[in-house]
Protein backbone atom coordinates (compact mmCIF):
# COMPACT_ATOMS: atom_id res chain seq x y z
CA UNK A 1 0.00 0.00 0.00
CA UNK A 2 3.35 2.20 1.00
CA UNK A 3 4.65 1.98 -2.72
CA UNK A 4 1.40 2.77 -4.20
CA UNK A 5 1.14 6.11 -2.44
CA UNK A 6 4.56 6.71 -3.32
CA UNK A 7 4.45 6.36 -6.99
CA UNK A 8 1.17 7.74 -7.06
CA UNK A 9 3.02 11.06 -5.68
CA UNK A 10 6.10 10.74 -7.80
CA UNK A 11 3.32 10.66 -10.80
CA UNK A 12 1.80 14.12 -9.51
CA UNK A 13 5.11 15.65 -8.69
CA UNK A 14 6.38 14.70 -12.46
CA UNK A 15 3.02 15.84 -14.03
CA UNK A 16 3.12 19.50 -11.68
CA UNK A 17 7.23 19.66 -13.00
CA UNK A 18 5.99 18.97 -16.88
CA UNK A 19 3.53 21.82 -16.71
CA UNK A 20 5.82 24.15 -15.17
CA UNK A 21 8.03 23.99 -17.48
CA UNK A 22 5.92 23.63 -20.40
CA UNK A 23 4.49 26.99 -18.91
CA UNK A 24 7.81 28.54 -18.39
CA UNK A 25 8.85 27.28 -21.82
CA UNK A 26 5.92 28.68 -23.46
CA UNK A 27 6.94 32.01 -21.47
CA UNK A 28 10.39 32.03 -22.88
CA UNK A 29 9.59 31.43 -26.40
CA UNK A 30 6.94 34.01 -26.26
CA UNK A 31 9.23 36.49 -24.52
CA UNK A 32 11.93 35.84 -27.10
CA UNK A 33 9.47 37.41 -29.47
CA UNK A 34 10.77 40.30 -30.39
CA UNK A 35 14.60 39.13 -29.81
CA UNK A 36 13.56 36.45 -32.21
CA UNK A 37 13.35 38.76 -35.09
CA UNK A 38 16.32 40.94 -34.72
CA UNK A 39 15.63 43.06 -37.22
CA UNK A 40 13.32 43.97 -40.50
CA UNK A 41 14.31 43.57 -44.29
CA UNK A 42 13.70 46.72 -46.19
CA UNK A 43 11.18 45.93 -48.16
CA UNK A 44 9.30 44.22 -45.30
CA UNK A 45 9.32 47.72 -43.59
CA UNK A 46 8.11 49.08 -46.80
CA UNK A 47 4.59 46.62 -46.65
CA UNK A 48 4.37 47.18 -43.28
CA UNK A 49 4.86 50.71 -43.20
CA UNK A 50 1.66 51.83 -41.97
CA UNK A 51 1.58 49.19 -39.28
CA UNK A 52 5.12 50.00 -38.00
CA UNK A 53 4.63 53.70 -37.77
CA UNK A 54 6.91 55.59 -35.31
CA UNK A 55 7.40 52.93 -33.29
CA UNK A 56 11.08 51.79 -32.37
CA UNK A 57 12.53 48.87 -34.29
CA UNK A 58 15.80 47.69 -36.72
CA UNK A 59 16.02 47.92 -40.23
CA UNK A 60 18.45 45.70 -42.15
CA UNK A 61 19.44 46.56 -45.75
CA UNK A 62 22.24 46.93 -48.07
CA UNK A 63 24.39 50.36 -48.58
CA UNK A 64 23.57 51.05 -51.42
CA UNK A 65 26.68 52.24 -53.31
CA UNK A 66 27.05 55.92 -53.85
CA UNK A 67 24.37 57.20 -52.03
CA UNK A 68 26.09 58.02 -48.59
CA UNK A 69 26.70 62.00 -48.17
CA UNK A 70 27.39 63.91 -44.86
CA UNK A 71 24.29 66.53 -43.61
CA UNK A 72 26.63 68.22 -41.00
CA UNK A 73 26.62 65.92 -37.61
CA UNK A 74 24.74 63.52 -39.52
CA UNK A 75 25.52 61.28 -42.18
CA UNK A 76 22.61 60.12 -44.83
CA UNK A 77 22.39 57.09 -46.84
CA UNK A 78 20.03 54.73 -48.76
CA UNK A 79 19.64 51.23 -47.68
CA UNK A 80 18.13 48.50 -49.83
CA UNK A 81 17.05 44.84 -50.42
CA UNK A 82 15.26 42.96 -52.36
CA UNK A 83 14.42 45.82 -54.78
CA UNK A 84 12.91 48.50 -51.74
CA UNK A 85 14.69 50.88 -50.29
CA UNK A 86 14.81 53.63 -47.35
CA UNK A 87 16.19 56.32 -46.98
CA UNK A 88 18.23 56.91 -43.84
CA UNK A 89 19.32 59.75 -41.77
CA UNK A 90 21.70 58.42 -39.24
CA UNK A 91 22.70 60.69 -36.34
CA UNK A 92 25.93 59.35 -33.95
CA UNK A 93 28.98 57.36 -34.75
CA UNK A 94 29.70 54.86 -37.35
CA UNK A 95 31.33 51.71 -36.60
CA UNK A 96 34.67 51.60 -38.75
CA UNK A 97 33.37 48.94 -40.90
CA UNK A 98 30.88 51.10 -42.64
CA UNK A 99 30.82 51.33 -46.24
CA UNK A 100 29.79 51.12 -49.59
CA UNK A 101 27.71 48.04 -50.26
CA UNK A 102 27.79 46.23 -46.96
CA UNK A 103 24.67 45.15 -45.12
CA UNK A 104 23.93 46.89 -42.18
CA UNK A 105 21.41 46.93 -39.43
CA UNK A 106 20.26 50.07 -38.09
CA UNK A 107 18.44 50.37 -34.69
CA UNK A 108 15.57 53.91 -34.58
CA UNK A 109 12.31 54.94 -36.11
CA UNK A 110 10.79 56.76 -38.75
CA UNK A 111 10.22 60.42 -37.58
CA UNK A 112 6.31 60.70 -38.54
CA UNK A 113 3.78 58.50 -39.61
CA UNK A 114 3.95 60.58 -43.52
CA UNK A 115 7.49 60.89 -43.42
CA UNK A 116 9.16 58.02 -44.94
CA UNK A 117 12.87 58.54 -44.10
CA UNK A 118 14.32 56.35 -41.22
CA UNK A 119 16.07 58.12 -38.48
CA UNK A 120 18.64 56.27 -36.76
CA UNK A 121 20.57 56.26 -34.25
CA UNK A 122 23.02 52.69 -33.59
CA UNK A 123 24.30 51.35 -36.93
CA UNK A 124 25.55 47.47 -36.67
CA UNK A 125 27.14 45.54 -39.08
CA UNK A 126 25.84 42.78 -40.53
CA UNK A 127 27.70 39.22 -41.06
CA UNK A 128 26.95 36.27 -42.85
CA UNK A 129 28.90 32.92 -42.61
CA UNK A 130 30.71 32.66 -46.00
CA UNK A 131 34.21 33.56 -46.22
CA UNK A 132 35.24 35.30 -49.20
CA UNK A 133 38.94 36.36 -49.62
CA UNK A 134 38.71 38.04 -53.41
CA UNK A 135 37.19 41.23 -54.89
CA UNK A 136 35.81 39.43 -57.22
CA UNK A 137 33.60 37.45 -54.85
CA UNK A 138 32.23 40.69 -53.42
CA UNK A 139 29.26 41.00 -55.46
CA UNK A 140 28.23 37.79 -55.25
CA UNK A 141 28.13 37.77 -51.80
CA UNK A 142 25.33 40.47 -51.78
CA UNK A 143 23.61 39.17 -54.89
CA UNK A 144 20.55 37.23 -53.92
CA UNK A 145 19.93 40.19 -51.87
CA UNK A 146 19.74 43.33 -54.71
CA UNK A 147 17.74 44.11 -57.08
CA UNK A 148 17.21 41.99 -60.07
CA UNK A 149 16.35 44.53 -63.07
CA UNK B 1 45.87 5.50 -2.58
CA UNK B 2 47.17 7.47 -5.73
CA UNK B 3 47.30 10.87 -3.96
CA UNK B 4 48.20 12.29 -7.74
CA UNK B 5 44.99 12.66 -10.95
CA UNK B 6 47.41 11.84 -13.73
CA UNK B 7 48.04 8.88 -16.23
CA UNK B 8 48.78 7.39 -18.96
CA UNK B 9 45.17 8.41 -20.48
CA UNK B 10 45.71 12.43 -19.07
CA UNK B 11 49.27 12.15 -20.33
CA UNK B 12 47.97 11.73 -24.24
CA UNK B 13 44.79 13.62 -23.60
CA UNK B 14 47.35 16.46 -22.44
CA UNK B 15 49.97 16.25 -25.33
CA UNK B 16 47.00 15.60 -28.28
CA UNK B 17 45.19 18.60 -26.72
CA UNK B 18 48.37 21.07 -26.70
CA UNK B 19 49.46 20.13 -30.35
CA UNK B 20 46.15 20.44 -31.68
CA UNK B 21 45.78 23.88 -29.84
CA UNK B 22 48.93 25.10 -31.41
CA UNK B 23 48.24 24.09 -34.45
CA UNK B 24 44.74 25.59 -34.58
CA UNK B 25 46.50 29.09 -33.18
CA UNK B 26 48.93 28.76 -36.02
CA UNK B 27 46.18 27.55 -38.52
CA UNK B 28 44.25 30.45 -37.69
CA UNK B 29 46.95 33.25 -37.76
CA UNK B 30 48.05 32.13 -40.88
CA UNK B 31 44.01 32.93 -42.52
CA UNK B 32 44.00 35.28 -45.11
CA UNK B 33 42.01 38.21 -44.65
CA UNK B 34 38.45 38.04 -46.24
CA UNK B 35 36.43 41.28 -47.78
CA UNK B 36 33.83 41.69 -45.17
CA UNK B 37 35.64 41.47 -41.51
CA UNK B 38 39.48 41.82 -42.59
CA UNK B 39 41.67 40.16 -40.12
CA UNK B 40 38.66 39.34 -37.78
CA UNK B 41 37.92 36.23 -40.07
CA UNK B 42 40.75 34.50 -37.99
CA UNK B 43 39.04 33.84 -34.69
CA UNK B 44 36.94 31.62 -36.49
CA UNK B 45 39.48 28.98 -35.77
CA UNK B 46 38.81 29.16 -32.03
CA UNK B 47 35.17 30.74 -31.31
CA UNK B 48 33.05 28.04 -32.74
CA UNK B 49 35.26 25.29 -31.43
CA UNK B 50 34.96 26.97 -27.65
CA UNK B 51 31.30 27.19 -28.42
CA UNK B 52 31.25 23.67 -29.57
CA UNK B 53 33.60 22.38 -26.45
CA UNK B 54 30.77 24.24 -24.18
CA UNK B 55 28.04 22.09 -26.00
CA UNK B 56 29.61 19.01 -25.67
CA UNK B 57 30.21 19.16 -21.45
CA UNK B 58 26.77 20.67 -20.95
CA UNK B 59 25.41 17.35 -23.29
CA UNK B 60 27.87 14.93 -21.03
CA UNK B 61 26.59 16.43 -17.68
CA UNK B 62 22.93 15.60 -19.11
CA UNK B 63 23.91 12.52 -20.39
CA UNK B 64 26.13 11.33 -16.77
CA UNK B 65 22.65 12.40 -15.01
CA UNK B 66 20.76 10.68 -16.95
CA UNK B 67 23.09 7.20 -16.27
CA UNK B 68 22.51 8.07 -12.79
CA UNK B 69 18.74 8.47 -12.86
CA UNK B 70 18.23 5.24 -14.25
CA UNK B 71 18.58 2.03 -11.59
CA UNK B 72 20.90 0.13 -13.39
CA UNK B 73 23.14 1.66 -14.24
CA UNK B 74 23.54 4.41 -11.16
CA UNK B 75 26.74 4.94 -10.08
CA UNK B 76 28.18 7.96 -7.64
CA UNK B 77 31.10 8.35 -10.54
CA UNK B 78 28.16 9.31 -12.90
CA UNK B 79 27.57 12.18 -10.45
CA UNK B 80 30.38 13.33 -10.19
CA UNK B 81 31.34 13.12 -14.24
CA UNK B 82 28.09 15.60 -14.16
CA UNK B 83 29.35 17.71 -11.83
CA UNK B 84 33.01 18.35 -13.65
CA UNK B 85 31.60 18.29 -16.47
CA UNK B 86 29.74 21.28 -15.51
CA UNK B 87 32.15 23.19 -13.99
CA UNK B 88 34.32 23.01 -17.38
CA UNK B 89 31.11 24.25 -19.13
CA UNK B 90 31.06 26.91 -17.20
CA UNK B 91 35.06 27.49 -18.46
CA UNK B 92 33.70 27.14 -21.90
CA UNK B 93 30.61 29.00 -21.97
CA UNK B 94 32.24 31.92 -20.60
CA UNK B 95 35.27 31.76 -23.47
CA UNK B 96 32.59 31.92 -25.71
CA UNK B 97 30.76 34.64 -24.91
CA UNK B 98 33.89 36.75 -24.31
CA UNK B 99 35.53 35.48 -27.38
CA UNK B 100 32.29 36.51 -29.26
CA UNK B 101 32.60 40.08 -28.04
CA UNK B 102 35.90 40.49 -28.70
CA UNK B 103 35.18 39.21 -32.67
CA UNK B 104 31.82 42.06 -32.39
CA UNK B 105 33.28 45.43 -31.38
CA UNK B 106 35.37 45.53 -34.65
CA UNK B 107 33.24 43.74 -36.48
CA UNK B 108 29.51 44.76 -35.72
CA UNK B 109 30.69 47.65 -34.12
CA UNK B 110 28.88 46.61 -30.22
CA UNK B 111 30.36 44.25 -27.67
CA UNK B 112 26.92 43.22 -27.14
CA UNK B 113 23.40 42.71 -28.42
CA UNK B 114 20.76 40.66 -26.90
CA UNK B 115 19.32 38.90 -29.98
CA UNK B 116 18.18 34.90 -30.10
CA UNK B 117 21.69 33.12 -30.00
CA UNK B 118 23.82 35.62 -28.10
CA UNK B 119 20.57 35.92 -25.25
CA UNK B 120 20.62 32.12 -25.36
CA UNK B 121 24.17 31.59 -24.32
CA UNK B 122 24.23 34.02 -21.80
CA UNK B 123 20.99 31.68 -20.33
CA UNK B 124 23.31 28.55 -21.06
CA UNK B 125 25.78 30.15 -18.70
CA UNK B 126 22.73 31.43 -15.56
CA UNK B 127 21.82 27.68 -16.45
CA UNK B 128 25.10 25.65 -15.39
CA UNK B 129 25.97 28.55 -12.49
CA UNK B 130 22.64 27.51 -10.71
CA UNK B 131 22.72 23.76 -11.22
CA UNK B 132 26.35 24.04 -9.80
CA UNK B 133 24.52 26.28 -6.62
CA UNK B 134 21.82 23.32 -6.64
CA UNK B 135 24.73 20.90 -5.95
CA UNK B 136 25.83 22.22 -3.29
CA UNK B 137 22.69 23.03 -1.33
CA UNK B 138 22.96 20.72 2.06
CA UNK B 139 20.77 17.71 2.08
CA UNK B 140 21.41 13.55 1.73
CA UNK B 141 23.66 13.04 -1.24
CA UNK B 142 21.29 10.79 -3.06
CA UNK B 143 18.85 13.87 -3.16
CA UNK B 144 21.09 16.12 -4.10
CA UNK B 145 22.30 13.75 -6.85
CA UNK B 146 18.40 13.21 -7.99
CA UNK B 147 18.04 17.35 -7.90
CA UNK B 148 21.05 17.73 -9.91
CA UNK B 149 19.80 15.11 -12.39
CA UNK B 150 16.89 16.38 -12.95
CA UNK B 151 18.04 20.16 -13.45
CA UNK B 152 20.39 18.71 -15.73
CA UNK B 153 18.40 17.14 -18.23
CA UNK B 154 16.32 19.95 -17.99
CA UNK B 155 18.90 22.90 -19.05
CA UNK B 156 20.34 20.84 -21.70
CA UNK B 157 17.29 21.70 -23.85
CA UNK B 158 19.12 25.35 -24.25
CA UNK B 159 21.67 23.45 -26.58
CA UNK B 160 20.09 22.16 -29.68
CA UNK B 161 17.40 25.49 -29.09
CA UNK B 162 20.52 27.33 -29.08
CA UNK B 163 22.07 25.37 -32.09
CA UNK B 164 19.56 25.80 -34.33
CA UNK B 165 18.35 29.74 -33.01
CA UNK B 166 20.48 31.42 -36.02
CA UNK B 167 18.04 29.33 -38.82
CA UNK B 168 14.90 29.12 -36.97
CA UNK B 169 14.81 33.16 -35.68
CA UNK B 170 16.58 36.08 -37.29
CA UNK B 171 19.60 37.16 -35.56
CA UNK B 172 22.33 39.39 -35.78
CA UNK B 173 24.80 36.42 -35.07
CA UNK B 174 25.76 34.49 -38.55
CA UNK B 175 24.23 31.20 -39.56
CA UNK B 176 25.82 27.68 -39.86
CA UNK B 177 28.64 27.89 -42.00
CA UNK B 178 29.18 24.23 -42.43
CA UNK B 179 26.03 24.07 -44.15
CA UNK B 180 27.86 26.15 -46.62
CA UNK B 181 30.05 23.43 -47.62
CA UNK B 182 28.26 23.08 -51.09
CA UNK B 183 30.26 22.43 -54.87
CA UNK B 184 28.10 25.83 -56.10
CA UNK B 185 29.47 28.00 -53.03
CA UNK B 186 33.26 29.51 -54.42
CA UNK B 187 34.25 30.06 -50.51
CA UNK B 188 37.81 29.97 -49.58
CA UNK B 189 37.81 26.30 -47.94
CA UNK B 190 40.41 27.30 -45.42
CA UNK B 191 38.58 28.80 -42.88
CA UNK B 192 36.22 25.51 -42.45
CA UNK B 193 39.59 23.90 -42.26
CA UNK B 194 40.36 26.28 -39.27
CA UNK B 195 37.01 26.11 -37.65
CA UNK B 196 36.91 22.15 -37.63
CA UNK B 197 40.70 21.51 -36.15
CA UNK B 198 39.41 24.15 -33.56
CA UNK B 199 36.45 21.58 -33.09
CA UNK B 200 39.11 19.14 -32.40
CA UNK B 201 41.71 20.45 -30.08
CA UNK B 202 38.64 22.46 -27.87
CA UNK B 203 36.97 18.81 -27.24
CA UNK B 204 40.46 17.48 -26.84
CA UNK B 205 40.97 20.35 -24.04
CA UNK B 206 38.04 19.56 -22.59
CA UNK B 207 38.21 15.40 -22.37
CA UNK B 208 41.69 16.67 -20.55
CA UNK B 209 40.41 19.00 -17.66
CA UNK B 210 37.51 16.61 -17.27
CA UNK B 211 39.05 13.71 -16.71
CA UNK B 212 41.29 15.66 -14.23
CA UNK B 213 38.29 16.99 -12.52
CA UNK B 214 36.42 13.95 -12.09
CA UNK B 215 39.64 12.51 -10.45
CA UNK B 216 39.52 15.11 -7.93
CA UNK B 217 36.18 14.86 -7.16
CA UNK B 218 36.79 11.08 -6.82
CA UNK B 219 39.77 11.92 -4.73
CA UNK B 220 37.51 14.22 -2.61
CA UNK B 221 34.65 11.51 -2.25
CA UNK B 222 37.49 8.92 -0.92
CA UNK B 223 38.78 11.19 1.66
CA UNK B 224 35.74 11.66 3.11
CA UNK B 225 35.35 7.93 3.51
CA UNK B 226 39.09 7.84 5.08
CA UNK B 227 37.49 10.38 7.55
CA UNK B 228 34.65 8.56 8.16
CA UNK B 229 36.55 5.41 8.67
CA UNK B 230 38.98 7.23 11.52
CA UNK B 231 36.41 9.16 13.29
CA UNK B 232 34.60 5.36 13.65
CA UNK B 233 37.77 4.19 14.91
CA UNK B 234 38.44 6.87 17.23
CA UNK B 235 34.86 6.47 18.74
CA UNK B 236 35.37 2.80 18.99
CA UNK B 237 38.99 2.82 20.78
CA UNK B 238 37.33 5.33 23.42
CA UNK B 239 34.08 3.33 23.62
CA UNK B 240 36.80 -0.08 24.48
CA UNK B 241 38.71 2.06 26.73
CA UNK B 242 35.59 3.93 28.98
Amino acid sequence: MATRTFDRRRLRLGIVIAIVCGAMAFLVLKGLGDATTFYRDADEVVAKRDELGTKRFRLQGIVQPGSVRDAGADVEFVVEYHCATVPVRHEGTRPSLFKDGIPVVLEGAFASRTSNVFESDRILVRHTEEYRTKESQKAEATENERCRT
Amino acid sequence: MKRGTSSALTMTLGIAAFLSLTATVVVGLTLPKTIEQGDYSKLIAIHPGIAWASYVALGVTALASALWLWPRTRSITYDLLAGASAEVAVVFTSLTLITGSIWGRPTWGVWWVWDARLTLSALMLALLLGYLALRRVPAESDVRARRAAVAAMLAVLVVPVNHFAVTWWRTLHQGRSLTQLTPENDLDGSFIFAMVLGFLAMTLVYAWLTVHRLRVARLEESLVDEDLELALEARRREAVLT
